[in-house]
């Protein structure tokens, strides 16, 4: 009777946890097949225990250039983005204008649009215009689908602050250039840190997009589908398995670090 | 007037804040009619009314943060109109006091004189943060500050840059009852203690009347009247000023005669006398007239006992409805045929225990605490049921 | 960027058109805006249009396209590729509400049970986006495997002669099934489920409940009553999330799925990038668009929830 008790009142943290193990199965297999040795092109057999993969991550032609590539046009696309997302979040937040359903709609449709959709009519125009598609074309669009996201993450926190912040800070002699650096700027700086990383992460995984603009050149996202019909290597399980950890310890060493800071201002 | 301080006719001109014809509309709704006010230097001015009677707009216009549709503003001689708030010798404390939430306390003080190029600020900071007896706390974020705290930073963090004039926009309205008080206490000291102007808003009257040596009282974009506390209180010209401080009697009578010195008036046939010099309507004879009495300059009597009242007083009968105890005084709720909720306070001295629900009285009181106002307006205006435009309004 | 605050935020709620200070703050909102509204048309309506034109063209890729109002090629494409397209709603449905069935508990307990550990879960959430998707994609290979252990329990179970014969699943395989797709989807799309869904979740006063159960509640009503009710935005864009996206995913129906499991991103794409076929492409796309269109604004309506993001 207890046990059912038990069961019931705890069955949400059960379900829970169960679908968080189903979130992370993935994660542990490809950590788990970083270190096997398989025979043959394709890693999906567990064959035997080796660290080769990792001790030579670069070792597959074209493995670190095209990761090095994703993450460059990741880098210009996201400070791309999160700049003119930035403008656009502090325009629609700040200021009256007109047209501005409008402007709001031609922000909120690229989000609710398929990736295949604006992938091919991108392509269309690339192909119309005769761009030879490359590094910057994978960049223009990659520009084009994060912008959404900065908006609406810089959107957020631009509305949650206080207008009177500013206007205190004109009152206490700060003109409009050291208003928005002193006060707007660092008040709103997590808003747009979030945008940012937000189109970090979108752009350095994207495929769909990058797959139809990119003509011969290969992210790291490409060279893993290329791989999966030509033979995959180990190498891109330790890339995966190191981008996670790093993620991991990026993240809880800024929680710990930020715990840290309160408890010693407290 | 309340600010007759040793002061020249010279010196008092060269601080006044002056405001001519300002006024403020937004689209078709206007939040300020042209407006002419002057606050002279060194006093503690309150603009006082409900929300949305366009106090803050005011306060604001004088900030440089609203941009007025009409009329000037004025800082002794220099002409501010123009002016952004950043170029004003102005101060303001916000509402819930806008705080930076990125910077410590010791920058929050800060701000005003680095942004004037200060380059050593540090001696300037602690004396002030001690003058708020907050030097302990320098170092730490407003939010790890209490609400009283908080509101002491946002007054140091304005009164070091020594403007000419403080604007205080409901400085006190987070602040629960007790603090409050002791705050309002403080700031009156500091104000004081520094000679600065200061000018507040705020919605609480007993708090503009403690504070203020001054108070222009505002409702629906106007100022209805202006004067010191206690003339305001004792000689409202309004039926608004007579109910939103404190509270009146008002009865509806009829002019009976108009002497000299005297008015007489007919309410429901009782005879009551005021004084022609607190009478704000012009009484004619036959004409009407409000007749308004503050509760506690009413004495009640029991009816058996009516007749040890002196002669010469304004009398009222009537039952009593309701009574309710609040420890240094009773509130009774009187029913009288001129007036069917007439409230009385009388102190706790000798209780009648004959005082209860149903009981019979007479309520009388010396006729020159009677004042007289026009009656061709709202006898509710300014009760808290007619506060008219939502809360929030003219933020 | 010093423009940016030429003018100090008229914030005033009663302000509607506010006369700006300063003459040159009156242009900054447009200012603001033009770079990257520019982009958005440049890059983003513009090759819209460009789309629908393609797709009433004619012509080869030697010679050239012209437009000649060729609406035949919907035709044509609709009732060549239907299934595809149903397939890609019903794949896209099913993930979705998967979805919604496995996040829901997921982010009620980040938000309401989990504590102090609740900062870990969401990292971990949130951190497998840093392994690229397709690599985790792949993972899901290996662990559908035929003869694995997954396939090797379900069939013991005797699950596989169920989905079998709904058709999810053939024999003894998963993989390459309809049910390794919708597997996949599910997978992919679950964070995107499970973020909007806590940030509402989160938002609900935890008084609530108890006032629910103060008010005679028992737990199952309280959340029927209160916390569903109230955490509706969350599941509006969270299924909104995971619904778009998955119809027009080609990645898990490629590597996961079959010939048979083919969903419309696959079309897509092959039509675009190895038939060359850009009429027939442009036209599917601009379909699914529409249909994705109508969908959302009908699933809005219904569920009375305008603001989404």
């Amino acid at each position: 009777m207890t046990f059912v008790n038990w069961l019931k009142r705890n069955l949400v943290v059960i379900a829970g946890l169960l679908t968080l193990a189903y979130l992370l199965l993935p994660n542990i297999i490809v950590t788990v097949f970083s270190f096997n040795k398989p025979n043959g092109r394709f890693n999906y057999e567990w064959q035997r225990f080796s660290t080769d993969a990792w001790k030579d991550p670069c070792g597959v032609s074209g493995l670190c250039g095209s990761l090095s590539l994703s993450l460059q046009i990741a880098f210009w696309a996201t400070l791309g983005a999160t700049a003119l997302g930035t403008a656009i979040a502090f325009a629609l937040v700040r200021y009256r204008f007109r047209a501005r359903g409008a402007i709001n709609s031609l922000i909120f449709l690229p989000m609710a649009m398929p990736e295949v959709v604006m992938a091919a009519s991108l392509l269309t125009l690339f192909l119309n215009m005769g761009a030879q598609l490359g590094f910057w074309t994978i960049l223009i669009a990659h520009i084009m689908f994060c912008l959404s996201f900065v908006v609406t993450a810089v959107k957020a926190r631009v509305m949650s602050m206080d207008p009177r912040l500013e206007q205190a800070a004109q009152d206490l002699y700060a003109g409009p250039f050291q208003t928005f650096v002193r006060v707007t700027l660092p008040i709103a700086a997590p808003g747009i840190a979030a945008g940012a990383l937000l189109a970090f992460a979108l752009s350095f995984d994207d495929f769909i997009i990058t797959n139809f603009n990119a003509g011969s050149t290969v992210t790291f996202p490409m060279f893993v589908w290329g791989s999966a019909q030509r033979g995959t290597p180990v190498q891109i399980n330790v890339i995966g398995t190191a981008m996670f950890v790093i993620a991991v310890l990026f993240v809880l060493a800024s929680t710990v670090i930020g715990n840290r800071r309160n408890r010693r201002k407290a | 007037m309340a600010t007759t301080k040793t002061q020249t006719d010279a010196t008092e001109h060269s601080g006044d804040v002056r405001l001519s014809g300002i006024s403020k509309t937004y689209g078709t709704f206007t939040a300020v009619h042209p407006l002419d006010l002057t606050v002279p230097q060194g006093s503690f001015f309150a603009l006082l009314g409900a929300s949305g009677c366009g106090k803050t707009t005011t306060l604001r216009m004088i900030a440089g943060l609203e941009e007025p549709s009409s009329g000037t503003v004025h800082l002794g001689d220099q002409d501010v109109t123009a002016l952004p708030p950043y170029k004003r010798p102005v101060n303001t404390v916000f509402q819930s006091y806008a705080l930076f939430p990125h910077l410590d306390i010791f920058e929050n003080v800060a701000f005003g004189l680095r942004r004037r190029g200060i380059k050593s600020v540090k001696k300037q900071v602690g004396e002030m943060l001690d003058l708020v007896q907050l030097g302990e706390q320098a170092r730490k974020k407003p939010h790890q500050l209490s609400g009283g705290q908080q509101q002491r930073v946002a007054v140091a963090r304005a009164l070091i840059n020594h403007p000419k004039v403080l604007l205080l926009d409901e400085p006190l309205g987070a602040l629960d009852l007790k603090l409050r008080r002791q705050m309002q206490l403080e700031l009156k000291r500091i104000q004081t203690e520094v000679g600065i102007t200061f000018v507040h808003v705020t919605h609480d009257q007993e708090e503009a009347m403690t504070m203020a040596d001054q108070v222009a009282v505002m409702n629906g974009g106007r100022v209805e009247q202006l004067g010191a506390p206690a003339d305001l209180y004792e000689n409202p010209r309004t039926t608004f000023v007579a109910n939103f401080l404190g509270t009146s009697n008002l009865i509806e009578a009829e002019v009976d005669t108009h002497g000299a010195d005297e008015v007489v008036v007919k309410a429901a046939g009782d005879k009551l006398v005021l004084p022609v010099a607190r009478c704000a309507a012009p009484a004619r004879a036959g004409g009407k007239v409000l007749v308004g009495v503050r509760p506690e300059k009413i004495s009640i009597t029991h009816a058996d006992e009516a007749g040890s009242i002196p002669e010469g007083r304004n009398r009222i009968t009537g039952k009593i409805s309701n009574t309710s105890f609040i420890g240094v005084s009773t509130q009774y709720m009187v029913d009288c045929a001129a007036c069917p909720e007439f409230e009385v306070y009388a102190q706790n001295i000798d209780r009648d225990a004959r005082l209860a629900p149903g009981a019979d009285v007479v309520l009388h009181w010396n006729p020159a605490h009677t004042f007289g106002l026009d009656a061709d307006q709202s006898l509710l205006a300014g009760t808290t049921g007619d506060a008219g435009v939502a809360e929030g309004e003219t933020v | 960027m010093s423009t940016l605050t030429e003018a100090p935020p008229p914030l005033t709620p009663a302000a509607p058109e506010k006369k700006p200070p300063r003459t040159r703050g009156r242009w900054t909102p447009y200012w603001l805006l033009l770079p990257g509204i520019l982009w958005l048309l440049v890059f983003f309506a513009a090759p819209m249009v460009y789309q629908a034109s393609t797709s009433v063209q004619t012509g080869s890729l030697e010679e050239g396209y012209k437009v000649t109002w060729h609406f035949v090629t919907y035709w044509e494409a609709v009732s060549e590729y239907w299934p595809q397209f149903l397939r890609s709603v019903a794949y896209a449905a099913s993930a979705t509400v998967l979805c919604l069935l496995l996040g829901y508990p997921l982010a009620y307990l980040i938000a309401f049970r989990a504590g102090r550990w609740r900062n870990l879960i969401m990292t971990l959430v949130i951190a497998p986006f840093f392994t690229s998707f397709l690599i985790r994609t792949l993972a899901w290979k290996t662990i559908l495997a035929d003869g694995g252990p997954v396939v090797g329990v379900l069939n013991t179970l005797h699950v596989l002669d169920v989905t079998g014969w709904l058709g999810w699943t053939s024999g003894d395989r998963v993989l390459a099934t309809p049910l390794a797709v919708v597997c996949g989807l599910t997978y992919n799309f679950l964070p995107f489920m499970i973020l909007p869904l806590y940030t509402s979740l989160e938002r609900i006063d935890g008084r609530l409940h108890e006032a629910a159960g103060d008010l005679y509640a028992k737990p199952s009503t309280v959340f029927r009553k209160v916390t569903f009710p109230l955490s509706m935005p969350g599941v509006v864009s969270g299924t909104l999330l995971t619904f778009i996206p998955a119809t027009g995913d080609y990645v898990n129906a490629s590597l996961l799925g079959s010939a048979d499991t083919g969903m419309i991103g696959n079309v897509i794409q092959s039509q675009f990038l190895r038939v060359l076929d850009y009429p027939t492409a442009a036209a599917l796309s601009f379909v699914l668009m529409a249909a994705i269109l109508v969908m959302v604004t009908f699933y809005i309506r219904k569920s009375g929830t305008e603001d989404l993001v």
